[in-house]
């Protein structure tokens, strides 16, 4: 059998049990553990247990159950609240002023939070209500929270660029860098967007907007700052090549919580638990797909298939930029329907190959990959964020936010040939901080 | 087997506790660690290694608890389609595929842990860790997410899991 077709066939398997509802970490280690006894027998159930710890044992991953309980435990105080009402305060004069800061207030929590569906219910549940107050339509409204969320994964310090990360092999401090321009061009594409369709439809400054003297815009700094003083330091301690990623995690996480629990006075135990909780079950479930996918990645080398598709698309001789464009096509499709953590640990040791020879930088396929697990979160039929806006905001039906969410997946795509045309984008700063890679 | 549930239920819970102490002291170790290092630049033992453990150790104890509370996600859009028996087969059908790989996750990782246990293995550091000791909680925590799977699958036919 060539490898090829095994390959064709673990595809297949893997499809079904991943349709019948199959949790993803025990699909992909029932496909490759069956594929290893039918190919090689019964001895390969030893190096199961072996693999999976392997895959597990490693200082990176430290990074990623203390970025998420970081993002938990500001996600669980009031501080997305905060972080709105004093961009308002800043920005409420400014035409579409009301648009702005909650973009802006969504990339800004995005950063701290690295979940997107956390900054949507954040800065949602503020923002939805108020934007509609001010005579705002609904699909502007739910539309450009829904947008402003994916932001999280793409923004450092990202989860879904660690797992990336460590599923390449490449720098993770690198990666977040080449994340950060790119992260704010799709925020000043989304703000752009939203002013113009807000003038295009003739909403202006609302007479409800109200008005704030300079004292009342600084008195609403100081439970603000704290934390973006957190992501400056973390960004400051990773790129100074202080600190590993893990390190600047796990005493970002502490800050964070001393921060929460003083600032807003969480000392309940049933809150901090809760905090605790939330953190173990999401790090968990990406900790099972990544030891699981460590086992796959091992099984699709061991029997070469890794090696033969890429040799058969090298041999296929496609303009680099087609190939692109099918992996793009490719990536959107998965997204549809896997959470990007998934989707990157599946497919990243099988493009990653593919990628290197046709002559692509690794680091700005992580910002293109990225930006495509962006889209299917605000793309049915699991755009988590969707659910997430009509959970927080139920008088918004499905069919408005799906509506609203539809410009902001072009101004992704329009971020994707940008980057396309201009690498740069991605590549520029982490050259110039960390020097060429490789 | 309702008392079956109930017990394997409160053992997932225990050990999901557990799992939460070891986050927590990971997170005080890894501050503790950098205090060290880069304010009173002195050389760490130990640390790293505690951490990576602690962490590992965290994801097999919680496991069992993340599957009780459905936390491993997965792809619902076709079982949700379904309804009555023919959604309660294909249930059960990606249950026992879940089943069957932690049962054989964890009798590996038992063997492996035996191994380890009789050579006297130790971690390849300053440290020598006896290598036991961060296997142990894989098939202690895969080994209860198997017993928890059997759960899982029977309260599909008992009109618990909707």
């Amino acid at each position: 059998m060539s490898p090829l077709f095994t390959g064709l066939l673990i595809l297949f398997a893997l499809l079904a049990l991943l349709g019948i509802g199959t949790p993803i970490a025990f699909a992909l280690g029932f496909v490759s553990i069956a594929a290893l006894l039918i190919v090689d027998g019964a001895g390969s159930l030893s190096i199961l247990g072996e693999t999976f710890f392997g895959g597990l044992a490693s200082f990176g991953l430290v990074s990623i159950p203390m970025f998420i309980l970081m993002g938990s435990a500001v996600a669980s105080s009031p501080a997305g609240k905060d972080l709105y009402e004093a961009l308002d305060r800043w920005l409420n004069r400014v035409p579409g002023g009301l648009v702005l800061s909650n973009i802006g207030a969504c990339s800004i929590f995005a950063a701290l939070s690295g979940s997107s569906p956390a900054t949507c219910a954040a800065i949602g549940k503020m923002g939805i209500p108020e934007m509609t107050k001010r005579g705002y339509p609904n699909e502007i409204a739910s539309g450009s929270i829904a947008a402003g969320g994916t932001l999280g994964i793409l923004i450092p310090p990202s989860i879904t660029m660690i797992v990336y990360g460590i599923a390449t092999e490449t720098s993770i401090g690198r990666l977040f860098l080449a994340g950060l321009l790119p992260g704010f061009m799709l925020t000043a594409l989304f703000m752009a967007w939203t002013i113009y369709d807000c003038r295009r439809r003739g909403i202006g400054l609302s007479a409800l907007t109200e008005r704030f003297t300079m004292k009342e815009r600084f008195a609403a700094l100081p439970r603000v700052l704290p934390f973006l003083a957190i992501i400056i330091g973390i960004l400051y301690v990773l790129y100074g090549g202080v600190a590993t990623p893990s390190e600047a995690a796990g005493v970002g996480a502490l800050f964070c919580i001393v921060l929460v629990v003083v600032i807003y006075r969480m000392w309940s135990v049933t809150k901090v638990t809760g905090m605790f909780r939330d953190t173990l079950k999401e790090s968990v479930m990406i900790m099972m797909i990544i030891g699981a996918s460590e086992l796959f990645s091992y099984t699709l080398s061991s029997m070469f298939i890794t090696q033969s598709i890429a040799e058969w698309i090298a041999a296929l001789d496609v303009n680099r930029w087609i190939l692109m464009a099918i992996i793009n096509c490719f990536l959107l499709f998965a997204g549809f329907f896997l959470p990007p953590v998934a989707v990157i640990l599946m497919t990243a040791p099988i493009l990653l190959p593919i990628i290197l020879q046709a002559g692509f930088d690794p680091y700005w396929f992580a910002v293109v990959l990225t930006i495509n697990m962006e889209i299917g979160l605000i793309t049915p039929p699991v755009g988590l964020n969707l659910y997430v806006i009509n959970g927080i905001a139920p008088n918004i039906t499905l069919a408005e936010i799906l509506r609203g969410s539809i410009p902001y997946v072009l101004c992704m795509v329009v971020g994707i040939v940008l980057l396309c045309l201009v690498p740069g984008i991605a590549t520029w700063l982490p050259e110039l901080m960390m020097g060429k890679a490789l | 087997m309702t008392a079956y549930i109930r017990w394997v239920s409160a053992l997932s819970r225990l050990a999901a506790v557990a799992a939460l102490f070891l986050l927590a002291s990971a997170i005080v170790v890894v501050t503790q660690m950098v205090v060290m290092r880069y304010f009173l630049n002195a050389s760490t033992v130990w640390q790293t290694e505690y951490v990576i453990y602690a962490l590992v150790a965290m994801t097999f104890l919680a496991s069992p608890f993340v599957l009780m509370e459905k936390g491993h996600v997965n792809v619902d859009l076709l079982y949700l389609k379904l309804h009555g028996s023919a959604r309660q087969v294909v249930q059960t059908l990606a249950g026992l595929v879940g089943l069957l790989f932690c049962a054989l996750l964890a009798w590996s990782g038992w063997t492996y842990f035996e191994e380890a246990w009789s050579y006297g293995w130790t971690t390849d550091t300053v440290w020598a860790l006896p290598l036991w000791i961060p296997l142990l909680p894989l098939p202690l925590g895969i080994g209860l997410m198997t017993l928890q799977y059997i759960a899982e699958v029977a309260k599909i036919w008992r009109g618990e899991s909707a």
